[in-house]
C-alpha cells in the first residue's frame, strides 16, 4: 500500500527525518511512538503535504510518488490525516465544508458530486455512531468545539472521505476516556482489509482500543526498533531512555 | 476661491433665481457657510486618507439634472414579500405600501441637517430631491421595504446631485429597511447624499444596503442618526467593487438604555476602493454601541476606516466595542485604519481592536489536506471571513439574503 525509503526532512537547516524506512501493507494497522521532538508529526506532514519542509527521499503510494503530488491531490489519492489539533475556521460552516471535501474528492475520482439532500442523508448516517448532533455541524467549523468534539469531527470526516491510508497524529490528546472509547470505535469500525492505518500516539493508552499490527519506535528521525503490539507496552513499563542515546 | 466652488456657486445662483423656491434666505445661509470651509481636501485630518476628496474636484461643470428615464422596474425586484420604494436620479418615482400606519412624502424643501461639514452645508443648500418616511407609534411593520435606489444613463457627464432623505420611527415602532442602490449609469457624477434617522422610545430600526458596482461615480453619504430611550439601531452595508465612495455616520445615543449596531462587509477587487468614518456619540448612561467591519482586499484595493467612541460625561456605565479586520489577499493592497476613543465619564467599558493580515496557512493546509484545491479553499476562507459581518445582522431573512450574494459575488 505505502512505501517509505530513506524519507529525509529539514526545516530550514535542521534536519528532523533523518532516513525514515518503513513499509505498510493493505488492512495493516502501525503505530509509530516516539519521545516529543523526534519527528513524530513532521513524518504526518511529510506523508500529507504539508508546506514548508524539504523533503528528499520517496513516498511510493499506490506505484505513485506522493512527493510529486500537493496537498490536495494527495487527499484525493487516497490519504487522510486526523490533525492533532484540528483548525477552528471561523464563517466557514461544517456542514459546508465537509460537502465540498467529500465532493472535491468524489469530483477528482470521476464520481457523481453529491447535493445537499442526498449529503445530508449520509452525513446524518455516518455520525450517529460517533455522538455528532446536527447542531454541532452547523456551527462554524471546530470553532468553539470541545476537544473530544473536534476529534470526532475528525473521524466523521473520515468516514464520509473514505480514504484508503489514515494518519493519526496523537488523537488520543486531550481526550477523556469516554471519548477515546467513542473515537476508537469509530477508527474500529473503519478498519478492513482494503484500509491502512498509521497511528502516531505517545502513549500505549490508545492501543488498548485500537490494537495495532506492528508498533515502531521513532528516535532521532529514524525507526529505531520494530515489533509487534507488545513493544508498546514495553515501551510503557520502560520509557523512552534506552533510545535517547 | 477654487475653480470647482466658483463653478458650484454660478449653479446655486441658478438656483436661487428659480421664483418657486419659497426657502431662499436658509439655503443661502448654508451655502454662506459652504463658502467658507470650501471643498474638502487632504489637508483636513477628517479628509486626510480621503480618495473622494481628488475626485470631486473633478466636478468642474456642474449640471443638474431634471430628466427622468423609463426604467424596467420588475428586472430587480426581489423575490420576497415586500414593500417598495422606486427612486430614480434620487428623486422619488413610485412606490407599492400597502401596510397600515407608513407615511411616505417627497422631501422638497429645505431641511437642514446640523454638521460642520462643507458637503452637508452644500447639501443644505442645494437638496431638493429625496423622500421622508414614517412609521406611526406602536406600529411593529411587518414585511420589509425595500427601496430600489437607481442611478441612471439621464444623468448628465460631470453631474452633481444633492439628496436629502428622512426616516421617523415613532415610539414604539419597528421597520425593517432595504436600501438596494443600482447603478445603472456609466457616466462620472457626484452624489452627495444626507439621510436623517430618528428612532424614538423603544422603537427598533434595522437599515440594510447595498452598494455594489458604482461605476464611474463618486458617492458621499452622510448620516445622522438620533437614538432615544430604549431604541435600537441596527446599519449593515454590504459593499462589492465600490470606489470614490466615502460613509460618514454619526451616530447619536441620546437616551440611556439605546443601542446602535454599525456593521460593514466590504470585498474589493482591482484597484477599487471604500472609506467609512464612524462617530457613535455616548450621550447619556447605559448606552451600548458595536462597530464591526471586515475586508477582504485583494488585488490593488484599498479601505480606509476611521471609528470613533465619543463618551460624554455623564455617559457612565457605557459600553462600547470597535473592531475592524482585513484581510489582504494581495502585496499591494492597503488597509487603513484610525481607531479612536474620547472618554470623558469614569465607569465605562470601551474595547477597540484592528488587525490585517493574510490567508491562514494553517486552515489553507486544513482545508486542502481535505481534498479542496488551493482556489477553493483560498474562496472559502474568505467567504467565511467576510460572512461574519453577515452574522452580526440580526434579521435572518436579510441574513439569508446577503449570504446568497456573498456566495454568488465569488463565482468566478
Amino acid at each position: 500500500m505505502i512505501e517509505i525509503k530513506n524519507l529525509k526532512t529539514s526545516v530550514e537547516e535542521k534536519k528532523i527525518l533523518t532516513g525514515l524506512n518503513l513499509k505498510i501493507n493493505k488492512g495493516e494497522v502501525h503505530a509509530i511512538m516516539g519521545p516529543n521532538g523526534s519527528g513524530k508529526s513532521t513524518l504526518s506532514y511529510a506523508l500529507s503535504g504539508k508546506e514548508g519542509y524539504d523533503v528528499t527521499g520517496e513516498i511510493l503510494f499506490k506505484n505513485k510518488n506522493l512527493l510529486e503530488l500537493n496537498t490536495e491531490e494527495r487527499a484525493q489519492s487516497g490519504i487522510f490525516l486526523a490533525f492533532q489539533y484540528p483548525i477552528e475556521i471561523p464563517g466557514v460552516f461544517t456542514n459546508n465544508f465537509l460537502r465540498t471535501s467529500l465532493n472535491s474528492i468524489r469530483k477528482s475520482k470521476n464520481q457523481k458530486e453529491l447535493n445537499a439532500i442526498d449529503f445530508l442523508k449520509l452525513v446524518k448516517e455516518k455520525s450517529k455512531s460517533l455522538k455528532i448532533n446536527q447542531e454541532m455541524l452547523s456551527r462554524p467549523l471546530n470553532v468553539g468545539f470541545s476537544g473530544g468534539e473536534k476529534k470526532r469531527n475528525e473521524i466523521l470526516q473520515m468516514a464520509l472521505i473514505e480514504p484508503e491510508f489514515v494518519i493519526m497524529d496523537e488523537t488520543d490528546s486531550g481526550l477523556d476516556i469516554d471519548a477515546l472509547k467513542i473515537v476508537s470505535n469509530g477508527v474500529n469500525a473503519l478498519r478492513n482489509s482494503e484500509r491502512s492505518f498509521l497511528i502516531i500516539t505517545h502513549y500505549q493508552r490508545l492501543l488498548n482500543y485500537i490494537k495495532p499490527d506492528f508498533v515502531h519506535v521513532l528516535s532521532n528521525g529514524k525507526i529505531v526498533e520494530s515489533g509487534d503490539w507488545k513493544l508498546a507496552l514495553e515501551l510503557e513499563n520502560d520509557g523512552y531512555g534506552k533510545y535517547l542515546n | 476661491m477654487s475653480q470647482i466652488t466658483s463653478e458650484i456657486e454660478k449653479c446655486f445662483a441658478n438656483l436661487v433665481n428659480n421664483n418657486e423656491l419659497k426657502d431662499v434666505n436658509e439655503r443661502k445661509e448654508e451655502f454662506k457657510k459652504f463658502k467658507n470651509i470650501g471643498i474638502p481636501n487632504n489637508k483636513s485630518e477628517n479628509w486626510k486618507y480621503s480618495s473622494l476628496v481628488n475626485d470631486i474636484n473633478e466636478f468642474s461643470d456642474l449640471k443638474i439634472t431634471n430628466k427622468r428615464q423609463k426604467i424596467n422596474f420588475k428586472k430587480s425586484l426581489l423575490d420576497l414579500n415586500h414593500d417598495k420604494i422606486f427612486l430614480v436620479d434620487g428623486a422619488l418615482y413610485d412606490a407599492e405600501l400597502n401596510q397600515e400606519g407608513i407615511k411616505l412624502s417627497e422631501l422638497k424643501n429645505f431641511k437642514k441637517i446640523e454638521n460642520n461639514n462643507s458637503l452637508t452645508y452644500l447639501n443644505n443648500a442645494f437638496a431638493r430631491d429625496g423622500f421622508q418616511l414614517e412609521v406611526s407609534e406602536n406600529l411593529k411593520v411587518k414585511k420589509p421595504i425595500i427601496i430600489y435606489n437607481y442611478f441612471t444613463e439621464n444623468l448628465s457627464p460631470f453631474s452633481f446631485i444633492n439628496i436629502k432623505n428622512s426616516f421617523i420611527l415613532n415610539e414604539n415602532s419597528e421597520l425593517v429597511i432595504y436600501f438596494n442602490n443600482i447603478f445603472l449609469s456609466d457616466k462620472k457624477y457626484f452624489c452627495n447624499n444626507v439621510t436623517n434617522i430618528d428612532v424614538k422610545n423603544k422603537a427598533v430600526l434595522k437599515k440594510y444596503l447595498s452598494h455594489e458596482h458604482n461605476k464611474n461615480s463618486s458617492l458621499y453619504n452622510f448620516y445622522n442618526i438620533n437614538i432615544s430611550e430604549h431604541a435600537k439601531f441596527e446599519y449593515f452595508n454590504y459593499i462589492q467593487d465600490t470606489f470614490s465612495c466615502r460613509d460618514e455616520i454619526y451616530a447619536n445615543l441620546n437616551g440611556s438604555n439605546s443601542f446602535v449596531s454599525l456593521i460593514n462587509l466590504e470585498n474589493l477587487n482591482q484597484n477599487y476602493n471604500h472609506e467609512s468614518k464612524w462617530i457613535i456619540n455616548h450621550n447619556k448612561p447605559n448606552t451600548k454601541s458595536s462597530q464591526f467591519l471586515k475586508s477582504a482586499l485583494h488585488d490593488k484595493s484599498s479601505c480606509v476606516f476611521q471609528g470613533k467612541i465619543f463618551v460624554d460625561s455623564v455617559a457612565q456605565k457605557t459600553d462600547g466595542y470597535q473592531l475592524s479586520r482585513a484581510l489582504l489577499l494581495s502585496d499591494l493592497s492597503k488597509f487603513t485604519a484610525k481607531p479612536e476613543l474620547e472618554i470623558y465619564a469614569d465607569d465605562v467599558k470601551c474595547s477597540h481592536g484592528s488587525s490585517s493580515g493574510s490567508v491562514d496557512e494553517e486552515s489553507l493546509f486544513y482545508l486542502r489536506s481535505r481534498g479542496i484545491n488551493e482556489k477553493d479553499a483560498k474562496k472559502m476562507m474568505i467567504e467565511g471571513f467576510l460572512a461574519e459581518s453577515i452574522s452580526k445582522i440580526t434579521d435572518k431573512t436579510f441574513q439569508e439574503i446577503f449570504l446568497n450574494k456573498l456566495a454568488l459575488s465569488n463565482e468566478y
